[in-house]
């Protein structure tokens, strides 16, 4: 049982981290971002240059890796976002599917399918041992980070002004323009930490799978998806609850359907759990009504 | 003194010219009423005036101050506030939250006004006082109404531009707003005043401003004003141009 848990909350705080940057996104600019698994991706492998190939220090690396994401979120909002914002947000979307296919063949192409590795000081500590899964200390921090952001960022934009100027820049953006806020700068800092927020996801996800392939976090990126829509989508606690929603039962299955042989369980019960999830929160305003409603009473 | 001018000031979109040369003045402390029929570019000027859609040629002038080319944020900045066309309050978030990006700008330069500022425009909207924790998007029209209106004098504006208060207002709500509008003009803000409802509109402007297809066709102080040409330049029918007049009427007997 404890086992089960251990491995739940490790890939819940991997999913949550992807998904509150997804959810950030999603609050400041109604657009579903699809590319931060391959950001991450290449973030880390421009952390693997320093420091595997050059020997640098990995905070060296890991600080390069952030900062090079953000600068490159920049870009992608200044270079192509910024442009298609009089469309719809689906394109939006769209554009960053794109984003996503092309860093993955920029990847493939320069480095084709070897893993490379990415030597992470803190794999060295010793864990956390719950009943005999060693959960190491970066699996720990990868779940505390994520929780303090989900729950830190949501503070920030209701309580800063400059919080409440990106949600109401999602709203009504002429309007907010029309207040004095600068809203292509709000647009900026949001791409940027978004990007930046994936490179981090993706350094801490490292080390638990152990070494980089082009388009390795993709599985798990498409897990911070499902459960930032499991939570809500426009909710950043929501996010992280969403996250050890589904890392929990992703271990639950895995450990009590084993027995079937099934490949692939985890989409299963990923997919399982969104259709649940969208099934009730399309249903329940109406069932909300109908318990509402006078009981009729017939003669 | 002149707090805003236009001077020949021609804007569209993409192919299409909306503004032909707009000329306009607008006096210290005075509301600049403009009229004219849907389409005929009153929002397209307000918007041009704002800074959210360039002006392609002319000139604006802000209290001695060339902004034809000043983005849209510096212009609130430099002490313009907006009531735009539909209100577009902020309709996720609470009553509060609307007030406090209101003061955007004035809470960057000096936050701790912001407090006494607010208690002033509470005491002036005491149902807004009230429902400081509700939605915006969840009050009523005239409500909202009051909430653009509360949202943009928050930043302590020296000129603002209101973009049709008085649709979808019940009489009565126009009748509060009408007196909202004249305290906030008796407190020494420089309006610009665009309105459908001419009536409306007559009751509160001291020029009037008459707009056809991207031209100010005639301007005058509202004493000067008579029914033929509003109803020559608005193309206001008989029933119509009968309360337009006898709103002109009212008026110039104040
Ligand atoms: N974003 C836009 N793109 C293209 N054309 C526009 C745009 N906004 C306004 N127009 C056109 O400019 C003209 C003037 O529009 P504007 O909104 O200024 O009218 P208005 O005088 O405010 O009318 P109303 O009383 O109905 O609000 C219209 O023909 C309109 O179709
Ligand atoms: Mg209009």
């Amino acid at each position: 049982m404890l086992q089960v848990l251990a491995i739940g909350l490790i890939s819940a705080g991997i999913y949550a981290l992807f998904a509150v940057g997804i959810v950030l996104v999603y609050r400041g600019t109604k657009v579903l971002t699809f590319a931060g698994g391959e950001v991450g991706t290449a973030a880390l492998y421009v952390a693997a240059f320093l420091v595997t190939d050059h020997g640098m220090p990995w905070v060296v690396g890991a600080l390069a890796a952030v900062l090079i994401a953000a600068a490159a979120g920049l870009a992608f909002e200044a270079g192509l976002v910024r442009w298609s914002r009089e469309a719809d947000p689906v394109v939006t979307s769209i554009l960053t599917v794109a984003l996503s296919a092309t860093i993955f063949a920029t990847e493939f192409n320069l480095h084709g399918n070897n893993p490379t590795t990415l030597e992470t000081p803190v794999r060295i500590g010793s864990g956390l041992d719950v009943d005999g899964v060693i959960v190491s200390p970066i699996q720990i921090a990868a779940i505390v980070v994520a929780a303090l952001l989900g729950f830190g960022l949501q503070s920030f934009l209701r309580r800063t002004d400059f919080g409440l100027a990106i949600l109401a820049a999602a709203d009504d953006a002429p309007a907010t323009l029309l207040v004095g806020v600068r809203v292509s700068r709000i647009r900026l800092v949001l791409w940027a930490s978004s990007f930046g927020l994936a490179a981090v996801a993706a350094l801490l996800v490292e080390p638990t799978v152990g070494f980089i392939t082009p388009g390795y976090a993709s599985t798990l990126y498409l897990g911070g998806l499902a459960a930032a829509v499991i939570g809500g989508l426009d909710s950043l606690p929501g996010a992280v609850v969403g996250a050890t929603v589904l890392g929990l039962a992703q271990a639950f299955a895995d450990k009590y359907f084993k027995g079937l042989g099934l490949s692939g369980l985890s989409y299963v019960v990923t997919l399982t759990l969104l259709l649940v999830v969208l099934l009730v929160r399309s249903y329940a305003p109406e069932i909300r009504k109908r318990l509402a409603a006078p009981v009729e009473v017939t003669a | 003194m002149t707090t805003l001018q236009l001077v020949e000031v021609t804007a569209g979109f993409g192919a299409v010219t909306v503004l032909h040369g707009i000329d306009l003045d607008v006096k210290d402390g005075e509301i600049a009423g403009v009229f004219g029929l849907n389409g005929a570019g009153k929002s397209v000027t307000m918007k041009t005036i704002a800074g959210i859609v360039p002006a392609r040629s002319g000139q604006i002038w802000f209290d001695g101050v060339d902004i034809t080319r000043l983005d849209a944020e510096s212009r609130v900045e430099m002490g313009m506030g907006h009531v735009p066309q539909g209100r577009q309050v902020f309709a996720n978030l609470t009553v509060e939250e609307n007030l406090r990006l209101g003061a955007y700008t004035l809470r960057r330069r000096d936050k701790s006004r912001y407090p006494a500022v607010l208690d002033s425009v509470y005491d002036r909207f005491p149902v807004l006082r009230e429902r400081r924790t509700q939605k915006a998007g969840t009050m009523s029209g005239g409500q909202q109404a009051s909430l653009a209106v509360a949202r943009a004098l928050v930043n302590e504006p020296r000129l603002i531009l209101v973009d049709e208060p008085s649709a979808g207002l019940s009489p009565k709500m126009q009748g509060d707003l009408r007196e909202v509008l004249q305290v906030v003009k008796d407190s020494g803000v420089t309006m610009v005043l665009v309105e459908q409802n001419v009536a409306f509109g007559l009751s509160l402007v001291d020029t009037a401003n008459l707009l056809q297809t991207g031209v100010v066709v005639h301007t005058a102080p509202v004493a000067e004003l008579d029914e033929d040409t509003l109803a020559t330049h608005l193309g206001i029918g008989r029933v119509l141009a009968g309360a337009t007049g006898s709103a002109l009427t009212a008026r110039k007997k104040r």
